[in-house]
């Protein structure tokens, strides 16, 4: 794609020599194209080292993982009666369909000591009676159930933090399934008292269609190889709702999640970094959770990311302009940017641009180079993860369909909710029917 | 025509429809959000004035004069 970009920039000028004193505008044109082209083979530049770096980096850490299992195996793992407490607080509106069976799930996590904490945000539906139920069967794990007028989902969160019996919180979504080893695998590495949150990993439960499978290699690529090169660079920018462990003294002292924007778990872990608190990924804690398996359910959640990530962003943008004060929260922010802005809108503007040069002077080579190019970089991508995360080896395939047909879509929806973030358009929550397939 | 011309073709195709459906998911996305009945405030909370249940941050204040120290 870089000789094909060359070619094309070499083609202009030569259309412009050609075309001697013709018309201003098809030299006017020319000198566009020219200079989108130039501006391509720069982002594609940026992505390639993009690519590498993180892979780089994220392999490290997984070498640096490996090892520190080695000389610290399972089996000399703390003893029982030597962990902390730990709530977990679980946030539901209307999460009847799934509520049931993600609380019996909770109730069976290998750790001896935890509480579960369930914050009703003023369901309308049977929410609050499935988790009584639940909360009256025998078992050793006590269960408190809150239920509260609708405020939100930081509302109910911080509800739950404000009522947390132990030091230790563990946050997630109602309809999230955790792996048994979470508690202890995140536990761990409080012990560095600069740690004040711990980023879990989260995987795709329904797996049903190709827009879920497509999900599910999405999450692989952007945990294993985004979060796990960030962790090593101590700049993990988002604690994932499904699953974050908290220090509540950490959270008290950012004074818990704001209601400000749409993304509260960026904004908070934002608020963290800022403070000073390190924020760490751990790979072996998995949420397993239900994504959108209908396209437009799917743009509704990927909005709703975009303009949040875009709020929490410029609620903290003082870091970007004062790189001495901010330190390495001023990359993590202008990286969060280049992904949220840049990225999303160079593909979009890379493939009308290509489609354009195809159609009016029939070079459709050009878009065929630019697409090969990129889906050479999802499918090494998705291969490294694929191996690292030891997942299902028939997502590489769906590698293909993302950069042909899923990830265009997507960025079109992120350059309209850019778009519609800047001209400060209403938005809502829009929260994600259950299916229950929990 | 060679396999790459193809490919090209192909993908030109592709491509066209892509950034169509892409344009018309989107449209039809904020069709179906609009048709929805909406709170004034989406922010606010259903009933009621919100206040933070969480602790605020402590911001200290200018320190009160002891009134022993006199005037």
């Amino acid at each position: 794609m870089i000789g094909g970009g060359v070619a094309f920039v070499v083609f202009s000028f030569e259309k412009i020599r050609e075309l001697g004193d013709q018309s201003l505008s098809i030299l006017f044109e020319n000198f566009i194209l020219g200079a989108i082209s130039a501006y391509l083979l720069f982002f594609l530049s940026l992505l390639i080292i993009r690519y590498a770096v993180l892979i780089l980096y994220s392999f490290m850490e997984h070498l640096e993982y490996v090892l520190r299992r080695k000389h610290h195996p399972e089996n000399q793992r703390r003893a029982d009666k030597l962990l902390p407490m730990i709530t977990l607080v679980v946030p539901a509106y209307n999460e009847g369909p799934v509520i049931q069976q993600a609380l019996r799930s909770l109730l069976l996590l290998d750790y001896p000591n935890y509480e579960i904490l369930v914050i009703d945000d003023g369901s309308t539906d049977d929410t609050y009676e499935k988790a009584l139920a639940v909360a009256r069967e025998p078992h050793e794990v006590p269960i408190r159930i809150i239920t509260k007028p609708n405020g939100g989902k930081a509302d109910a969160l911080n509800t739950g933090m404000a009522q947390a019996r132990s030091e230790f919180v563990l946050n997630m979504d109602g309809d999230t399934k955790l792996s048994s080893n979470t508690l202890r695998a995140c536990i761990s590495h409080f012990d560095d008292p600069s740690v004040g949150a711990v980023a879990g990993n989260v995987k795709v439960l329904n797996r049903e269609n190709m827009w879920t499978k497509v999900q599910a290699l999405e999450y692989i690529e952007g945990l294993a190889m985004a979060r796990k090169a960030q962790s090593f660079m101590r700049t993990v920018n988002i604690i994932p709702g499904p699953l974050g462990m908290f220090r509540k003294t950490a959270l008290q002292q950012v004074g818990g999640y704001d209601r400000d924007t749409f993304a509260e778990d960026c904004d908070l872990t934002l608020k963290l970094l800022m403070r000073g608190w390190h924020v760490v990924y751990e790979p072996t804690a998995i949420a397993w959770v239900e994504t959108p398996s209908h396209l437009l359910d799917l743009l509704k959640q990927r909005y709703r990311w975009t303009r949040g990530i875009l709020q929490a962003t410029r609620k903290h943008s003082a870091a970007l302009w004062h790189p001495r004060r901010a330190g390495i929260n001023f990359f993590i922010l202008w990286y969060m940017l280049f992904e949220g802005i840049v990225w999303p809108f160079s593909t979009v503007l890379g493939n009308i641009f290509f489609v354009y040069i195809g159609l009016q002077y029939g070079v459709a080579i050009f878009l065929f180079y630019w697409w090969l190019q990129l889906t050479m970089l999802d499918i090494v991508a998705a291969s490294y993860c694929v191996i690292v995360e030891e997942e299902d080896p028939s997502l590489i395939y769906y590698s293909i369909v993302f950069r042909l047909f899923y990830i265009t879509v997507i960025d079109i929806s992120k350059v309209f909710a850019t778009i519609e973030e800047w001209r400060g358009t209403a938005m809502t929550w829009g929260k994600l029917q259950r299916e229950g397939k929990l | 025509m060679d396999l790459i011309s193809v490919l090209a073709t192909v993908i030109l195709i592709v491509t066209i429809g892509t950034l169509v459906v892409g344009v018309a998911a989107y449209a039809a996305f904020k069709l179906r959000d609009n048709r929805r009945p909406k709170r004034k405030d989406p922010k606010a909370a259903a009933e009621g004035v919100h206040k933070p249940i969480f602790l605020k941050p402590y911001s200290p204040t200018k320190a009160v004069k002891d009134p022993a120290e006199g005037s």
